[in-house]
């Protein structure tokens, strides 16, 4: 297979400069020039040159195209779902259709030669590299978002659980949108009583839900980090807990002051009631001196003494 | 000076019975014997190894060493998982238990519960330490410090010790890398069963420095910093090949703790954990530092060492009062369970009391047990620490292991603590570590010392911060680490070994030059003030303990003024009755007695011929060697130097030695037992001179003789360890029993 290498590699600079003059050449007609450039690595191709051509096979083409689309459809999703956060319900989809992507991208073998299949010729061909690179930070949003948790294990749509607690959820919002518009008349901003009797009861499951969903994704998982529950659910779970406690002022706080203030306040007058006692009432440890065998023992530190006064 | 001829008068009539204090040397202590007796036993079996045996012999101090290594690893493995678990499992009940009498009201009961479950958690510590083995309490720097400087601290290095140690640890829930050196300090004398040549105190100690390295290194993950740690603080005998080794010891036993958390983690062979307490990766990227900082670091160093010296002269006045009063043992465990009781308390209060709430924010809550009505929270009526859906975040400072807090206050983003919050918790966390130090319960002062450093390093990041307008290179964390550094420091004046171990820590060799500069400044300006906390707690102790060298105004005084005299010796060819009689005499308890020509006549005199110790006095006591009974073909075989090995460390007391009254009149032969060329000084010799060869020896007894080579004296360790410099220049300790 020597002589197409060799060939192939005295091309290439020529045609690096040819596109370069093309470019140079084409200025704001940038459209015209790499379609120019295309048509030319196409001849190029018909004349049955194999190798690192500027332009991928055309399986390869498709390829990219389609993770292309799908990076754009999932970004979209992403940046939509952003606030409230709805990323794990909304772009599961079209996140495991990337990841199916970027899977063939990856094991995909052109048919030119085995060397050089798509894989390569996509991944790992430059040095940006920016498909791997996209979809190692759709794989790091993923992970972070914890949204595994809130999926099946096949990835196919939300669990279960999941699914009740998002049901509580609307429920619960259904409840307070319900409350407050009866309470327009009323007027008084601070005033949600209404709201907080009525939907108690469904803020109270929405919450023993969400702490038992906690316990079970602790008790399943051992490491640290998954010890998160998907960021949907925890999101939803924080603005319902916001609204509750900051906005209708549902929650208020109850004081304990008294009895923590004298059972406090006995427990630290302990310790003084100890030093006091064990001083007054405890036998002073007295140490038995010892007069040591020396000459002119007692003497000696007057001796230094003077010697050094 | 009017008042030095009243002095001259009062000695006679001195009172014999003194309050305790610093200025004592305690009889309790003995030395070790470093020198070895070159007898005619020791010469015989030296000739009869050969060459390849002491090659062997080397060998299996490698071994040694490679097993002191791997046991310290596992010990620190076990400490590790308990106090993890322990720990965790007291945080989970008193939180349980606060969430559910938030809901009710009656939270005092939560705060008795958490008081009560500290306080009998440091009971069952504090009952094992001050009933079966005093020398678990405390950190165990400070005795190892003097087992290695000579001074045979009872039990200190047995493996009881280690027993009763191990368990009472984890129920304080701080472990800290003295505690795990201290620990592993004990382990040489397990394998002292299986390697008998080594049956000597000297190698002894060097396995011990091996054991106190290796428990540094398995402690932060810092093998160099273990091996400079034993270097500074311990070993006072030291050459290239014992370094060699003590490195080999500290880096096996770093890999072995690791490797086996690294299984109980779940992932084999990762050996990425090293250490029990890990700082976290600093990132140079974002932590670095500017030459503009350095003065502001030197300034920490300052605050550091001012804040240590406080905290050493508020440990001195409330040790000194433990030492006086609170001696009973059933006092001390009350003490230390009152301590726990309202470091509980004031925890529970600061909690309360604080409002500072953080949302939230999913990742940012690193422990899962916080108190407040937080993400596993109950939707009560009421909320009494912070709303739902945020956390209190002075709860995360008390509710946590402290090392956990320590790396928290390192790596937390900025602005997860509240400067109110943090201040708070420095000043409570100094007077409760303050107060902890000393108590007859095994917890150290490292990490308090760090995590109160690590507090008010952060709180000075933040203000500087804010001085600033925010800058970016002003990272809390960073100053964080830098005021634990400061803080620690100060508190133990360490100085290579710490910049060391702070270095190996973080991971993170840029902050060697900060760091050193730190602590530089921290140890002058704390030493300006009073001395370390480990020193000063030996001499509290009344430990005997010779420094590197002798005090700087002491040339005048000389070796006659220093001895004691008349010194008990022994002739030549001793009738036992004698021997057994001096043996037993509780007045003199003494060690090592110069052996003298035995009948001097008017031509001779009773010149030094060696030195024999009690020990060996006892192995041929009750061997029964004595003349008559070889001239009698009773003794059926020689002596070996072996019989004096098997008796090691722990030689029995004369009392249990049966000698009938016929043996009484036999007499004994020394010559060929003592060591006939002991270390003698002339009357003359100056202070330091005399000084400078007992400690450079590691000598236990240095004979003084006259110029027809007469023992005139003898000077020990105490003698010496006596004259000290104080405020007032030289003065002199008197020696009581304690």
């Amino acid at each position: 297979m020597a002589p197409p290498w060799c060939l192939c590699w005295a091309l290439l600079p020529a045609l690096a400069l040819a596109l370069l003059g093309l470019a140079a050449a084409a200025g704001p007609r940038q459209t015209p020039a790499l379609e120019l450039a295309e048509e030319l690595a196409e001849e190029l191709w018909s004349a049955g040159l194999p190798g690192d051509l500027p332009e991928l096979e055309p399986e390869c083409r498709s390829l990219l195209a389609a993770f292309a689309e799908g990076s754009a459809a999932l970004t979209g999703c992403l940046g939509r779902r952003a606030r409230p956060v709805r990323l794990c319900q909304g772009c599961h989809g079209h996140y495991r259709r990337l990841l199916a992507q970027y899977d063939s991208i990856a094991r995909a073998v052109g048919n030119s030669s085995e060397s050089h299949n798509c894989a390569k010729s996509i991944l790992t061909s430059d040095r940006l590299q920016i498909v791997v690179t996209l979809s190692e930070f759709f794989n790091e949003t993923w992970e972070a978002a914890n949204c595994a948790n809130c999926l099946k294990n096949s990835s196919e749509g939300l669990s279960n659980s999941t699914e009740e607690f998002l049901d509580l959820f609307n429920k619960s919002l259904t409840c307070f949108e319900h409350n407050l518009q009866g309470q327009v008349t009323d007027l008084s901003p601070n005033n949600y009583t209404e709201v907080c009797k009525n939907c108690n009861e469904t803020y109270t499951r929405l919450n023993d839900l969400y702490n038992h969903l906690q316990r079970m994704n602790r008790q399943g998982g051992e490491s640290a980090h998954s010890a998160h529950l998907c960021i949907d659910v925890e999101d939803a779970m924080n603005i319902t807990r916001k609204l509750w406690s900051r906005t209708f002022n549902c929650s208020l706080p109850c004081s304990d002051t008294v009895p923590v203030i004298a059972v406090s306040s006995f427990i630290l007058f302990l310790p003084i009631v100890f030093y006091l006692s064990s001083f007054l009432h405890s036998k002073q440890k007295k140490r038995i001196l010892i007069l040591p065998k020396r000459i002119q023992s007692n003497a000696n530190l007057v001796n230094i003494q003077e010697k050094y006064s | 000076m009017p008042h030095i001829p009243q002095e001259t008068e009062v000695p006679r009539q001195r009172p014999n019975e003194i309050p305790h204090n610093e200025k004592l040397l305690s009889l309790k202590y003995e030395s070790l014997d470093y020198d070895n007796s070159e007898n005619q036993l020791f010469l015989e079996e030296e000739r009869r190894i050969n060459h390849a045996a002491f090659r062997t012999v080397e060998i299996k101090r490698w071994v040694i060493c490679a097993m002191i290594g791997i046991l310290t690893g596992l010990v620190a493995c076990f400490i590790d998982i308990v106090v993890e678990n322990l720990a965790g499992l007291k945080y989970r009940v008193v939180k349980d238990n606060i969430d559910k009498f938030t809901a009710k009201g009656g939270l005092s009961f939560s705060l008795l519960l958490w008081a009560t479950l500290n306080a009998s958690v440091v009971m069952v510590g504090s009952l094992i330490v001050a009933f079966i083995e005093p020398v678990a309490a405390g950190s165990g720097i400070p005795q190892i410090k003097c087992y290695l400087n000579g001074v045979k601290i009872p039990h200190v290095v047995r493996l009881k010790g280690l027993c009763y140690k191990c368990p009472s640890v984890p129920y304080q829930a701080v472990p800290t890398g003295g505690l795990a050196s201290s620990m592993s300090c004990p382990l040489p004398s397990l394998l002292f069963q299986i390697f008998e040549y080594f049956r000597r105190d000297t190698e002894k100690r060097d396995f011990v420095s091996a054991g106190a390295a290796a428990g540094v290194s398995a402690a932060f993950g810092a093998p160099v910093g273990g091996v400079l740690f034993s270097l500074e603080e311990g070993a006072s005998f030291w050459n290239q090949f014992l370094t060699w080794r003590i490195f080999f010891a500290s880096m096996i036993s770093t890999f072995t703790l690791n490797s086996v958390l690294s299984v109980y983690h779940g992932n084999a062979w990762d050996l990425s954990s090293p250490g029990l307490i890990n700082f976290g990766r600093f990132d140079s990227e974002k932590m670095g530092y500017t030459i503009q900082e350095i003065p502001i670091f030197i300034f920490m160093g300052v605050v550091g060492g001012i804040l240590g010296a406080l905290f050493n002269a508020l440990n001195y006045w409330l040790t000194m009062f433990r030492i006086r009063y609170i001696h009973r043992p059933c006092l001390q465990v009350v003490e230390a369970m009152l301590v726990a009781a309202v470091t509980a308390t004031v925890g529970f209060v600061m909690i309360y009391c604080s409002r500072d709430c953080q949302p939230i924010q999913g990742s940012s809550v690193a422990y899962p047990l916080q108190v407040g009505n937080d993400t596993e929270q109950h939707s009560g009526p009421c909320w009494l620490f912070c709303a739902d859906g945020e956390y209190n975040s002075m709860a995360t400072a008390f509710f946590n292991t402290p090392e956990k807090s320590v790396v928290n206050l390192f790596h937390d983003p900025p602005g997860s603590y509240n400067p109110m919050t943090l201040g708070m918790f420095t000043l409570m966390y100094f007077f409760l570590a303050c107060w902890t130090y000393g108590l007859t319960v095994s917890a150290g002062v490292f990490i308090p010392s760090l995590l109160i450093g690590a507090a008010w390093g952060r709180l000075f990041g933040i203000s500087l911060a804010y001085l600033t307008k925010g800058s970016i290179w002003a990272d809390p964390g960073k100053y964080a680490l830098m005021g634990a550094a400061a803080q620690l420091g100060g508190i133990v004046r360490m100085t290579l070994s710490l910049t060391v171990i702070m270095m190996e820590a973080t991971g993170n060799v840029t902050y060697g030059f900060p760091i050193m500069l730190v602590l530089m400044t921290a140890k002058i300006v704390g030493d300006y003030f009073v001395e370390g906390l480990y020193d000063m707690h030996i001499q509290l102790q009344s430990v005997p303990f010779l420094h590197w060298e002798a005090p700087v105004t002491s040339h005048s005084l000389t070796a006659r003024e220093v001895m004691s005299t008349p010194v008990t010796c022994l002739r030549r060819i001793e009738r036992v009755g004698t021997v057994v009689d001096i043996l037993s005499d509780t007045s003199s308890n003494h060690n090592g007695f110069p052996v003298v020509e035995s009948n001097p006549d008017a031509t001779q005199v009773a010149g030094l011929r060696g030195l024999i110790l009690r020990s060996q006095l006892i192995v041929l006591l009750k061997h029964k060697v004595f003349v008559e009974r070889t001239n009698l073909n009773l003794v059926q075989r020689r002596l070996k130097l072996k019989d004096f090995r098997d008796a090691y460390p722990r030689f029995p007391p004369i009392q249990s030695i049966h000698v009938s009254q016929d043996e009484r009149e036999c007499m004994i032969d020394l010559s060929e037992f003592m060591n006939p060329s002991p270390y003698t000084v002339p009357q003359e010799a100056s202070l330091p001179r005399v000084f400078k060869l007992f400690r450079a020896l590691g000598l236990r007894h240095l004979v003084v003789v006259d110029n027809r080579n007469e023992v005139v004296g003898m000077v020990t360790r105490k003698d010496l360890a006596r004259y000290r410099l104080g405020k007032e220049g030289l003065e002199e300790l008197s020696l009581a029993q304690t």
